[in-house]
């Protein structure tokens, strides 16, 4: 079976700065893979490598067995790509939006028109598609941003942070709509910043940093990997070394953040026994996840927007 | 490259009526200022009215100012706040059909804007039969400024810069390219400036089109013209793909 991606050593610089810094990987057919890092990580450049926007300084990127170098036209014909910032086209109305975008990928008008119908009516849009974009809300327009890289039927869609600024709701309905793309075989790449959708769509999880892979398997396999089963969040104010020191004893992994102590555990018993040592400090357990992941490769600081 | 200058149509079909009136409006207050008011008081000049010199300048400076501005503002907007490039570029369009697209869009605009000036002129008894013979030079015309805009866009920093092209380029070159005066009574070496530049060339061809007879070296202007076209397309065209491809 042939790859729907494959990115070989892909590296980009700005002014001798890497951005993205020698990263491979690849993406089967069919396969829903997440990027997550912090901001600045390389993410958005990595997406946009894959659509052409952003030109690899250096390494080979195939998408559906497609060279970026030589055949990017044809590339987008076949991939379906929601940017981060939405970009439609503010002259338009919602349907004119996805019309437009069937005449750029040279549909037969009347297929386009039927494909626009049927999607407006799948993100419930239909009662608002004569409507100016800029009528329409943040989770609307998101929603006709998705319809608009579907329009084509494309089999692999590209979406950079789908449903960052949306509200639970807006948000829950986009995942459910992922996974009857999904269902359908499509493979989906994107980037988030929400473990919880990562962890929930995500068949595999790619986690960058400074432009490079600091891992990758599925979100069971990081957790298992990086963390365990449990946590224990400690608060442990003034009696930091202390508690270290005693977690350290009890051969644990952890984690400080400021008055905290996040306490890992591999298994069930290793948490009871814990626990039953702690008193009269308070504290917290939790099941281990792709957050506790994410912080303990990408670090715990504050990144600046990038 | 269609799909792209279709785009442009589509928008400008839904206000299509104001965008020509006002496209149209301030070449016509200039025709009755200068034109009626101002050439009333000159008896002739190169062998016609002041109203008719000065008629066939006034379409070229239209084609001029309608192309420019139509590739400069409106295109900026799609380029920068709208990023209506960045969204065809999800699709295979390139960025060489964006390009010639929109050049396409800003000089069918600057034509649309002569013919709106030769119709209503045409009611003042304006109208020339040899228009039609000239159209095809106007429209280069505006290829010409409307490749110029695009030169623009992709070099400037903020809405700003438009005033660099507009008051030190557009703007003079409609004065001093033969449209108020004639070039042949000026000192040499500033009819020989004028002549560096792609208006003065259209101006002496659609004057001489419509009210002198043509000779052989008049189609020498019509080279000048494309040169240019060729020349600010190229370097638009580059400019263009850096800021839109990194």
């Amino acid at each position: 079976m042939s790859l729907a991606l494959n990115a070989i050593n892909l590296k980009k610089t700005y002014d001798g700065i890497p951005v993205v810094n020698g990263i491979s990987f690849e993406i089967k057919p069919g396969e829903c893979v997440g990027i997550l890092g912090p901001n600045g990580a390389g993410k958005t450049t990595t997406i946009k490598m894959i659509y052409g926007q952003v030109v690899p300084s250096a390494g080979e990127l195939l998408v559906l067995g497609l060279n970026t170098k030589n055949d990017i036209a044809q590339i987008r014909s076949r991939i379906g790509v929601v940017p981060q910032e939405d970009c439609l086209d503010t002259d338009f109305s919602a349907l004119e939006n996805l019309l437009l975008f069937g005449r750029y990928h040279n549909m037969d008008r009347d297929l386009a028109e039927a494909q626009a119908e049927h999607l407006l009516a799948e993100m419930k849009l239909s009662d608002f598609k004569h409507k100016r974009v800029e009528a329409l809300s943040g989770g609307m327009k998101r929603r006709l941003a998705i319809a608009r890289a579907l329009i084509h039927k494309p089999q692999f869609i590209l979406m950079d942070e789908p449903t960052t600024g949306l509200d639970p709701q807006a948000r829950l309905w986009i995942w459910n709509y992922f996974e009857r793309l999904k269902s359908n075989n499509t493979t989906l790449v994107l980037t988030t910043h929400y473990m919880e959708e990562a962890e929930r769509l995500c068949d595999r999880i790619i986690m960058i940093d400074h432009g490079v892979i600091l891992d990758h398997g599925t979100a069971k396999e990081l957790i298992e990997r990086h963390v365990g089963l449990e946590v224990i969040e400690l608060e442990v104010g003034k009696e930091k070394g202390y508690w270290i020191n005693k977690v350290e004893q009890a051969g644990l992994r952890y984690q400080e953040y400021e008055e905290n102590l996040f306490i890992f555990f591999k298994t069930a018993e290793s948490k009871q026994g814990f626990i039953s040592h702690i008193q009269n400090t308070h504290y917290y357990v939790r099941a281990a996840n792709l957050n506790d992941v994410f912080l303990k490769l990408a670090g715990y600081q504050i990144r600046e927007k990038s | 490259m269609y799909n792209v200058w279709l785009r442009n149509f589509l928008f400008f079909r839904k206000t299509f009526i104001v965008s020509l009136f006002w496209t149209t409006l301030e070449p016509l207050m200039f025709l009755g200022a200068f034109g009626f008011g101002f050439g009333h008081y000159i008896a002739s000049i190169e062998g016609m009215s002041f109203l008719q010199f000065y008629f066939a300048g006034l379409l070229c400076t239209t084609a001029m100012m309608v192309a420019y501005f139509e590739s400069t503002y409106p295109n900026y907007t799609k380029l920068t706040y709208q990023k209506t490039y960045a969204a065809m570029l999800l699709t295979p369009v390139s960025t060489t059909q964006i390009f010639f697209g929109e050049m396409l869009w800003a000089a069918t605009k600057g034509f649309l804007g002569v013919l709106g000036v030769f119709l209503v002129s045409s009611m003042f008894g304006l109208f020339n039969a040899n228009f039609f013979v000239i159209a095809p030079v106007l429209f280069l015309l505006s290829l010409v400024f409307a490749s110029f805009g695009m030169i623009m866009i992709a070099i400037a920093k903020n809405y700003d810069s438009f005033v660099f092209s507009t008051s030190g380029v557009i703007v003079p070159l409609s004065m001093i390219s033969g449209t108020y005066f004639s070039l042949d009574e000026i000192p040499y070496y500033l009819k020989t400036a004028a002549y560096i530049f792609p208006l003065a060339h259209a101006v002496k061809l659609v004057r001489t089109v419509l009210y002198k007879e043509i000779g052989l070296i008049d189609i020498a202007h019509i080279a000048v013209l494309i040169v240019y076209v060729i020349l600010f397309s190229f370097i638009g065209l580059r400019l263009f793909k850096k800021k839109l491809v990194n």
